[in-house]
């Protein structure tokens, strides 16, 4: 009985995570084509189909989720259009996928509008100002003379500031706030069954333990920031081997060893993936 | 300003067209020299033209490799939109920073670091372009899973192929469907334009109520023919895997590939010092 039980929740989570991948990998591909207009310094794109998520959030296992929609977007927008960018797509999806489980966890009643309203309005607000951090952060390591530039850290500041800003009032505004408030409650009670899920109740959402929630997004912030600046890492251990040798040997070893030592870690992840599936 | 706002947003995007040029994308080039590599070269070459031109500073380095990979892209035969939707790409990255950071400081000394950022950011992504644009979905999910990649994300990426041009079609018969039920706002006058935007994306929201509960059924049904198949079962499977993998192989042509990137690699990092002994 038990087996049975977990097997088909175990299904469940996999129709919700196909579900919500496909939905918001559709969304932001659309988004991704469709040019944005640039009027002055003020942008008015239709970035954020962020609302699908979040509703389904509200009303599905946030967890299945926020997976399902950031690896929605990483295969449609990313992987689709060879868009792939390594290292900043782990920023993206663990961003992504932070904001919209805390914004499943905190609605227990997708009808409550209000409820519905803050999580949707504050998950926008985490998910951006996450993102605009590690913006600023990934341009401090990337530029070497990033101080000595002049006009370059208040452009920085300034530019991502206001985008923030800008993204949350419009983007935010129109098409998370609204949309999110629109569908969550009159989805509510009709989508669930066409799964076999039975609709939210209050007890589905009550272990979420908000102190370990808030950990657990801190750690993974603190994850997507470290993934953002292992650029400036390379950066110094390079500079460092030259200056030892100062020659071309050593950066060119250097490299050398660095593409096997890839090689090497790519080999060991198979054979770890082979004996653990034995 | 509004004319060309409702202009870009909706009036050149057909759906068509965006289905045809990622289906072409994905499908249309099998018969490319890029495209006949085996994946896991593929893979490991995105690792290195992928990483270390972020750890570059050198102009000249960075140029030989950005040619490189702008090369391996043409050999690839990438679809046009997704070569437009790189360069706007590259362009916010970094282009409207170098005209902001002049705009701030007026001088020309900003334009050095940043154009090596740009390099860099074009090289990545050409990189990326050509392994991820380049490959067969089928081939690139199997070299992913060969590297250990959870199952859960190449299913995703063969899926996700498959399942994109019914959600294309079903997008555009609700769209429709809204347009013939609906009357939209005339729009020859400024505030009759702005009405008609709002009203476009009122309906594309609306249009996702419909989309979410067809695309629950489907997904319920997808779902159900997996596991009648034994998927989650298969995909923890060693054999299965084996069976699954066992297609890919190493010939000829990867090798010629692979002693081609290293060469090119190593000229352009000797490149700077060659320069500097000849000058």
């Amino acid at each position: 009985m038990s087996t049975s039980t977990t097997s088909a929740a175990q299904a469940h989570k996999l129709m919700v995570f196909v579900l919500s991948m496909s939905l918001y990998g559709l969304a932001t591909l659309v988004s991704e084509l469709i040019p944005s207009v640039q009027v002055g310094i003020v942008e008015f794109s239709v970035e954020f189909f962020l609302f699908i998520p979040l509703t389904l959030a509200m009303l599905f296992d946030p967890l299945s989720v926020a997976l399902g929609a950031a690896t929605g977007e990483l295969v449609f927008s990313e992987i689709m259009l060879g868009q792939f960018g390594g290292l900043g797509e782990l920023e993206k999806f663990l961003t992504v996928a932070i904001a919209v489980y805390v914004a499943g966890k905190l609605v227990p009643d997708p009808r409550d509008i209000k409820r519905v309203g803050i999580a949707a309005f504050g998950a926008t607000a985490l998910q951006l100002a996450m993102s605009a951090a590690v913006d600023i952060i990934k341009v401090v390591v990337a530029v070497e003379e990033f101080e000595a530039v002049p006009g370059l850290p208040e452009s920085v500041y300034f530019t991502e500031g206001f985008a923030f800003l800008n993204d949350l009032l419009f983007s935010g505004v129109l098409f998370c706030l609204l949309p999110t408030l629109f569908l969550a409650p009159r989805l509510y009670g009709k989508i669930e069954p066409l799964l076999g899920i039975k609709p939210r109740t209050p007890e589905d959402v009550a272990d979420a333990a908000s102190p370990r929630l808030a950990l657990g997004a801190v750690v993974c912030f603190v994850l997507a920031v470290l993934a953002a600046c292992v650029s400036k890492a390379g950066f110094s251990l390079i500079e460092w081997e030259a200056e030892w040798a100062e020659s071309t040997g050593a950066l060119v070893t250097g490299l050398a060893v660095a593409v096997v030592i890839a090689v090497i870690a790519a080999w060991c992840l198979h054979r770890n993936a082979t004996i653990s599936r034995a | 300003m509004l004319e060309k706002l409702s202009e870009n947003v909706l009036d050149k995007v057909s759906i068509d067209y965006l289905r045809n040029q990622v289906l072409k994308n994905a499908y249309g080039n099998d018969d490319t020299p890029i495209a006949r590599l085996d994946p896991r070269v593929l893979l490991i070459w995105y690792l290195f033209f992928g990483l270390v031109p972020w750890f570059l500073g050198d102009v000249v380095t960075l140029l030989g490799m950005f040619i490189f990979c702008a090369a391996t892209t043409r050999l690839a035969r990438v679809a046009p939109l997704v070569l437009f939707v790189f360069a706007l790409g590259v362009f916010s990255q970094t282009g409207y920073l170098l005209i902001v950071s002049i705009l701030f400081s007026g001088s020309i000394d900003a334009l050095i670091p940043l154009l090596v950022m740009t390099l860099k950011v074009t090289t990545c992504s050409l990189a990326s372009i050509t392994v991820f644009s380049g490959l067969d979905p089928d081939r690139l999910s199997n070299g992913l899973l060969w590297f250990g990649c959870p199952e859960r994300l190449s299913f995703s990426i063969s899926f996700a192929y498959r399942i994109l041009p019914i959600m294309f079609e079903e997008l555009q018969n609700i769209l429709l469907s809204f347009r013939m039920r609906g009357r939209a706002p005339a729009h020859e006058t400024l505030g009759g334009k702005v009405h008609w935007l709002v009203y476009q994306v009122k309906t594309i929201i609306q249009s996702f109520y419909p989309l979410m509960l067809n695309m629950a059924k489907r997904s319920r049904t997808t779902v159900e023919a997996l596991e009648l198949k034994g998927y989650r079962y298969a995909s923890t499977n060693a054999a299965v895997l084996k069976i699954k993998l066992g297609s890919l192989a190493i010939g000829r042509n990867d090798i010629l590939f692979i002693a081609l990137s290293v060469v090119w690699a190593l000229g352009c990092f000797a490149l700077p010092h060659v320069l500097e002994v000849l000058v």
